[in-house]
């Protein structure tokens, strides 16, 4: 099948890192903001990943998040305790140092055992939940959805009165990558997801950068890039809403009341997508758009 | 509260069995489950299980549990530990221990049909995502290699399968499936043949 490169209407050619200075930061920082990071398969250890790291770290200078969601394939390879600091701790030392609280699920390259790892917030589980704000936060473990995760993910969903609801794991639902999406995961939960307002789900895996036109009402978001890369997987279709296989990428999130605003950006520093979602509560399925972001005041 | 729950999980799967095995739900005379074959299978199954979990607290008594901990270096040495202790302890294991031919069978029985139900779109990407496989051939006592990922394993399976203790898991490798410890690594047991191509 063609492949076509999934390219944004503006996006600047990736600079090289030092160029950059997160100057195109437009997400608000108010006290009130539930503000985090997200990246995905980000473990390598590698130049890259240390790249995306140090740009993260600007834009942390910016806009400073007080947690990060890690969607998944943690740590590549061996998970020798000198792997965790090459891997993990050496790349986000400056983040960890400043108290920015990383919450990860398990990718398929993850060992179960990284729920003991205590700087990854499992607290010993394989599938957890945790508030931030006005944010419920659930974390799922994709690479074995047992019958008893469904039960306690339907539980959680339907106990939680959060303004936000926020489910994030590894394998995605949807994407145009070449692995393609999960679709018989994708038949067990979205239905979950619609019956109980999720509103946003993060996924990782495919190592592009994917957002989707609202399904169900739901935004779906790939954010797999922060290390590794399939440079031109992704293929635009109905569904696409933006995509991004350049480069390596992250994102930042800043949650203020029913407002939603994202940005992501490239290792080089530059901005491939952003905008604005509004939750469940105020916008309903069939409206759910992104509005664009402006630079807040 | 493991055992509680694959009791409980037993007879959910021995139901489940039935209807599958006998290709209708909820017909005259299925309530006399016990007499069912299917439940025997899972019983002995589960008898297995439990006796190797009965095996695994002893060893975790001298071992100690694992609580969340910065420290990788106590998580990969407990790990160690565990795994050397469960392969010190089952000298003799071998395949088909647990997963007895009987119980192998039928258990390729209720994947074969689970497979059957798939619809054409899971089929599809299913495909797609057979490389991410784990391509080596599984041992009984060996340590899971842990330059393989441990490959998602198909959801929908799960339910139909008999329920398992927290401690152990079901993993795909090849068209094996394999019984793993989770915290020590190592592998219990599987049965070849198990998983039809295209899954």
């Amino acid at each position: 099948m063609k492949r076509h490169f999934a390219m944004l209407a503006g996006v600047a050619a990736v600079c090289v890192p030092v160029c950059a200075t997160a100057q195109d930061m437009k997400l608000p920082v108010m006290d009130n903001s539930v503000r985090f990071l997200v990246i995905g398969d980000a473990g390598t250890g590698d130049r890259e990943q240390n790249q995306v790291a140090a740009q993260i770290v600007r834009w942390y200078n910016e806009f400073p998040f007080t947690f990060a969601l890690m969607l998944g394939d943690n740590i590549y390879g061996n998970e020798r305790p000198q792997d965790f600091t090459r891997k993990f701790e050496r790349p986000y030392k400056r983040l960890l140092d400043a108290g920015v609280k990383f919450h990860a699920a398990l990718g398929n390259h993850d060992d179960p055992n990284q729920r003991y790892y205590k700087p990854f917030n499992l607290d010993g589980k394989r599938y957890r939940t945790f508030k931030e704000g006005n944010v419920r936060f659930f974390i799922l473990d994709s690479n074995y959805l047992d019958p008893e995760q469904v039960q306690w993910l339907e539980k959680e969903l339907d106990d939680s009165e959060s303004e936000w609801k926020i489910v994030y794991f590894h394998h995605p639902l949807y994407t145009t990558a070449r692995r393609g999406p999960e679709v018989e995961l994708r038949e067990i939960l979205e239905p979950l997801f619609v019956k109980h307002g999720v509103d946003v789900v993060f996924t990782g895996h495919e190592h592009i950068y994917e957002r989707f036109k609202p399904q169900r009402g739901i935004h779906y978001f790939v954010v797999g890039g922060a290390a590794k890369l399939r440079r031109g997987d992704t293929r635009r279709g109905p569904l696409t809403a933006a995509a991004f296989d350049r480069d390596r990428s992250f994102m930042i999130v800043a949650i203020v009341e029913n407002k939603m605003f994202f940005q992501v950006v490239s290792r080089g520093g530059a901005v491939v997508d952003e905008g604005i979602i509004t939750n469940r509560e105020t916008a309903n399925a069939t409206q759910a758009a992104v509005m664009p972001l402006v630079r807040s005041p | 509260m493991s055992r509680k729950r694959r009791g409980k999980g037993l007879a959910l799967v021995a139901v489940v069995g039935v209807a599958l095995a006998s290709g209708t739900a909820c017909k005259e005379g299925d309530t006399e489950r016990s007499a069912n074959p299917a439940d025997t299978l899972f019983a002995d199954f589960a008898k297995r299980v439990d006796s190797y979990i009965t095996l695994r607290e002893k060893l975790t008594d001298s071992i100690g549990d694992l609580d969340p901990t910065k420290s990788q270096e106590e998580i990969a040495a407990r790990a160690t530990a565990l795994g050397n202790a469960i392969i010190a302890a089952r000298p003799d294991a071998k395949q088909g221990d647990i997963f007895t031919p009987e119980v192998a069978a039928f258990v390729a029985t209720l994947i074969g049909q689970e497979y059957k139900r798939r619809s054409a779109p899971v089929l599809e990407t299913r495909e797609d995502q057979q490389e991410e496989l784990p391509d080596f051939e599984p041992q009984v006592n060996q340590i899971y290699p842990t330059t393989y990922p441990l490959a998602t394993f198909p959801p929908a399976l799960l339910p139909v399968l008999p329920p398992l203790p927290e401690e152990v898991e079901y993993r795909i490798v090849r068209d094996y499936l394999i019984l793993r410890d989770i915290e020590a690594n190592v592998i219990l047991d599987y049965m070849p043949g198990a998983v039809p191509s295209g899954g």
